[in-house]
């Protein structure tokens, strides 16, 4: 029995008439940590937000599963309720909206959708609270308006604090990593791990191998121009930090080449 | 011509106290002026025909039993009450917060009479014709002096209280001595059928600071048309809330003048308004020395066939160099029949000044309504917390936190009504 949680098949996606995903393939199983890493530009936010539903993204084919649920068939707020959480590789500024209001609007949100009741003030302040505490967040972080004002690392916890509240069951974190100080890190990556319950799967999109050494993958992938164009195990990350990508883009066009030769 | 302005100067002739003398200037003054019509610059959309259509009887000082005040959890204030425009010591608070003197008109000393003279009428401009009328008609008023250095921490609630049917005309008279501090709130939330005109002049002397709200919340048929003006000395500080809700006929005249060197007035207005309610501003900021600072943010969310009516003046006059003033206005819109009247205008005399000045009408940001929907908040959940969330920003500007609390929340209830009249996807509307 296989226990996929996310399949994504060959998916291919523009944005304003521009293509970025070109056939893109990724299975994450149950349980299962996951990194993407990949040039400048290759597509990896473009997937998060792909799976995530954001406006002016179009799927021009292929299809993303979230267990039995068809992700692309469903709206923004319908896929976190699955239970999809996307950490942003740059979290919006929302003034006049706390960051309290908002957390406990998702957070009944998604209760609602399982058939739960809402959460009493005080039971979610109390966890609210205790989630800042987990990512080193003032608590009072909460009542100000979200990400308003927040340094680059604090809108980066704040984002691990929003998913420790809403338990997700996969976790895409673009570049959660990236504007961190040694300490901050550490306790991403703690937030992360501690999620971590063989079930709960993540997809942690990183430029530096050094995250890696807190979060272990299972599997680490380059996405390059739009597709997976390699996968290995955690060794791969470091072979990339080494080497760069350069290597890989001249076996992929010594690849396409023969491949010409083949056609002839 | 209005019958009611002609028995207006009729009942003004007969006014008589200690401040007669200003009274008969304001009322040959009043005399040259004509009743607004839709040629009238300073009215051209605010129609103030309702006022003859109305049938208003002067105060009467009845006590009502059901006057009540709003309660605000954790606030440290003490309230001076209003009872159809004459001051209610009975209701009032009986304990003032110390080194400042509050007193009604009549109750005025010599001394107190003396500054009062000086300062009625000299802070507001002759301008404004209901300004004209209070000055004739309103018969008490109150008198509030901080003495210099005294910093009041208590915040004084001038309530304004109407019985049906009534006419009333107010007066509050300010001055913030040097070095002092002073935080006041003007409430107005009545709906019944009502006519009032309420003008406060306050004084704020060098090195003083003063917190001023005035919540314009009536509603309905309660016609108010009233002003706030404000002197600003050497190095003092103005922070403004002004709120309004919209009624048949709802006006307020700012005045902000920098009359003297480094001063800093923050001037924030938020507004909600819904079905044919009217809200009319117009604001005046006179930088008339150098050095001063002005931002102003007005903001608001108009529903179903409401109409907003915005004037934003600043003036920079010659003397005034590096002078920074930033007036912003950004009107959310929800439906097609919302109407704004928006105008700015800048007169600048100096060469050294910053000066920015717009009025724009606000686009649902995209960005952030796809960051709530990610977190499983649906897309109409979202929207009302945007929506809310833009006047809410100036909410959370007020510095005293209870009272954001109170007002944030008679927001949302009237936020909350507002929603079911306006369909969602109509938001925004240039
Ligand atoms: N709204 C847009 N309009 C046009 N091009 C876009 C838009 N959004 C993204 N792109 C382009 O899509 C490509 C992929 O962008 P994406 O953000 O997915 O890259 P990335 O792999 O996350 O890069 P990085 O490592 O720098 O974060 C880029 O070339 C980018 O310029
Ligand atoms: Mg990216």
């Amino acid at each position: 029995m296989s226990n996929a949680l996310l399949s994504v098949t060959d998916l291919h996606a523009s944005v304003e008439e521009k293509t970025i995903l070109k056939g893109l393939n990724l299975t994450v199983n149950e349980g299962e940590v996951h990194a993407i890493m990949g040039p400048n530009g290759a597509g990896k936010s473009t997937l998060g937000y792909v799976l995530s539903g954001r406006e002016g993204y179009e799927v021009n084919s292929g299809s993303a599963k979230l267990g039995e649920a068809d992700l692309l068939d469903l709206d923004p707020e319908e896929r976190a309720r699955e239970g999809l959480f996307l950490a942003f590789q740059y979290p919006v500024e929302i003034p006049g909206v706390s960051n309290l209001e908002f957390l406990k609007a998702a957070v009944d949100a998604q209760r609602e959708a399982r058939g739960e009741e809402p959460l009493s003030s005080k039971d979610f302040l109390k966890q609210a609270r205790e989630a800042c505490k987990q990512v080193n967040l003032p608590a009072d972080f909460l009542k100000r308006g979200v990400n308003e004002g927040f340094s680059g690392g604090e809108k980066k916890r704040n984002e691990i604090m929003q998913m420790l509240l809403l338990q997700p069951k996969l976790c895409i974190l673009d570049e959660s990593d990236s504007g961190l100080d040694i300490d901050a890190l550490q306790v991403v990556a703690e937030g992360v791990n501690s999620q971590r319950d063989g079930k709960r799967s993540f997809v942690v999109v990183t430029h530096y191998q050094r995250l890696l050494d807190f979060i272990k993958p299972d599997f680490v992938h380059v996405l390059a121009d739009g597709q997976i164009v390699k996968s290995g195990d955690a060794s791969l990350a470091l072979e990339l930090e080494a080497q760069g990508y350069a290597w890989l883009q001249e076996q992929r066009a010594r690849d396409a080449e023969l491949l010409g030769e083949e056609h002839v | 011509m209005s019958t009611w302005l002609a028995n207006a100067i009729v009942r003004g002739t007969d006014v008589s106290d200690w401040l007669s003398e200003k009274r008969q200037a304001a009322l040959g003054k009043l005399k040259q002026q004509s009743w607004p019509n839709r040629k009238t610059e300073a009215w051209k959309y605010t129609p103030v025909s309702v006022i003859d259509r109305g049938a208003f009887s002067p105060a009467v000082n009845d006590v009502d039993a059901n006057a009540a005040i709003d309660a605000i959890d954790n606030l440290d204030a003490s309230a001076l009450v209003f009872l159809n425009g004459r001051y209610c010591e009975a209701l009032s608070c009986k304990t003032l917060p110390e080194g400042v003197s509050i007193t009604s008109f009549h109750n005025a000393s010599a001394a107190q009479k003396e500054w009062a003279l000086a300062q009625f009428a000299s802070v507001k401009p002759d301008r404004h014709l209901f300004g004209l009328i209070n000055d004739v008609l309103a018969e008490d008023g109150l008198l509030i002096d901080v003495e210099p250095g005294v910093q009041v921490t208590t915040l004084l609630r001038v309530v304004n209280l109407f019985s049906e049917g009534i006419e009333a005309h107010s007066r509050i008279l300010v001055r913030v001595g040097k070095g002092a501090k002073l935080a006041i709130a003007e409430e107005f939330t009545n709906s019944t059928p009502s006519l009032n005109t309420s003008f406060a002049e306050y004084v704020i002397e060098d090195n003083a600071e003063l917190e001023h709200y005035r919540f314009a919340l009536q509603t309905g048929s309660a016609l108010s048309v009233g002003g706030g003006h404000f002197k600003l000395h050497d190095h003092s500080k103005l922070h403004s809330t002004l709120v309004g809700f919209g009624s048949q006929l709802s006006r307020v005249d700012v005045d902000i003048e920098h009359a003297g060197q480094h001063a800093y007035a923050e001037k924030n207005v938020v507004y909600l308004l819904d079905g044919k309610e009217i809200f009319d501003l117009h604001s005046t900021i006179e930088h008339a020395k150098p050095n001063g600072t002005t931002e102003e943010n007005v903001r608001g969310i108009v529903a179903d066939q409401a109409k907003v009516v915005f004037n934003g003046r600043i003036h920079i006059h010659r003397d005034a160099q590096k002078t920074l003033a930033e007036l912003n206005n950004r009107n959310l819109l929800l439906s097609r029949k919302a109407e704004v009247n928006t105008k700015p205008e800048l007169e600048i005399y100096a060469d050294d000044v910053r000066c920015a000045h717009g009025a724009t009408v606000a686009e649902l940001d995209t960005k952030a309504l796809y960051y709530l929907q990610s977190r499983g908040v649906s897309r109409q959940d979202a929207q009302i917390m945007l929506n809310f969330g833009f006047i809410n920003e100036l909410v959370d500007r007020m510095p005293n936190e209870a009272l954001a609390t109170w007002l944030r929340s008679k927001l949302k209830v009237r936020f909350a009504q507002m929603k079911v009249s306006s369909p969602q996807d109509a938001l925004v509307n240039s």
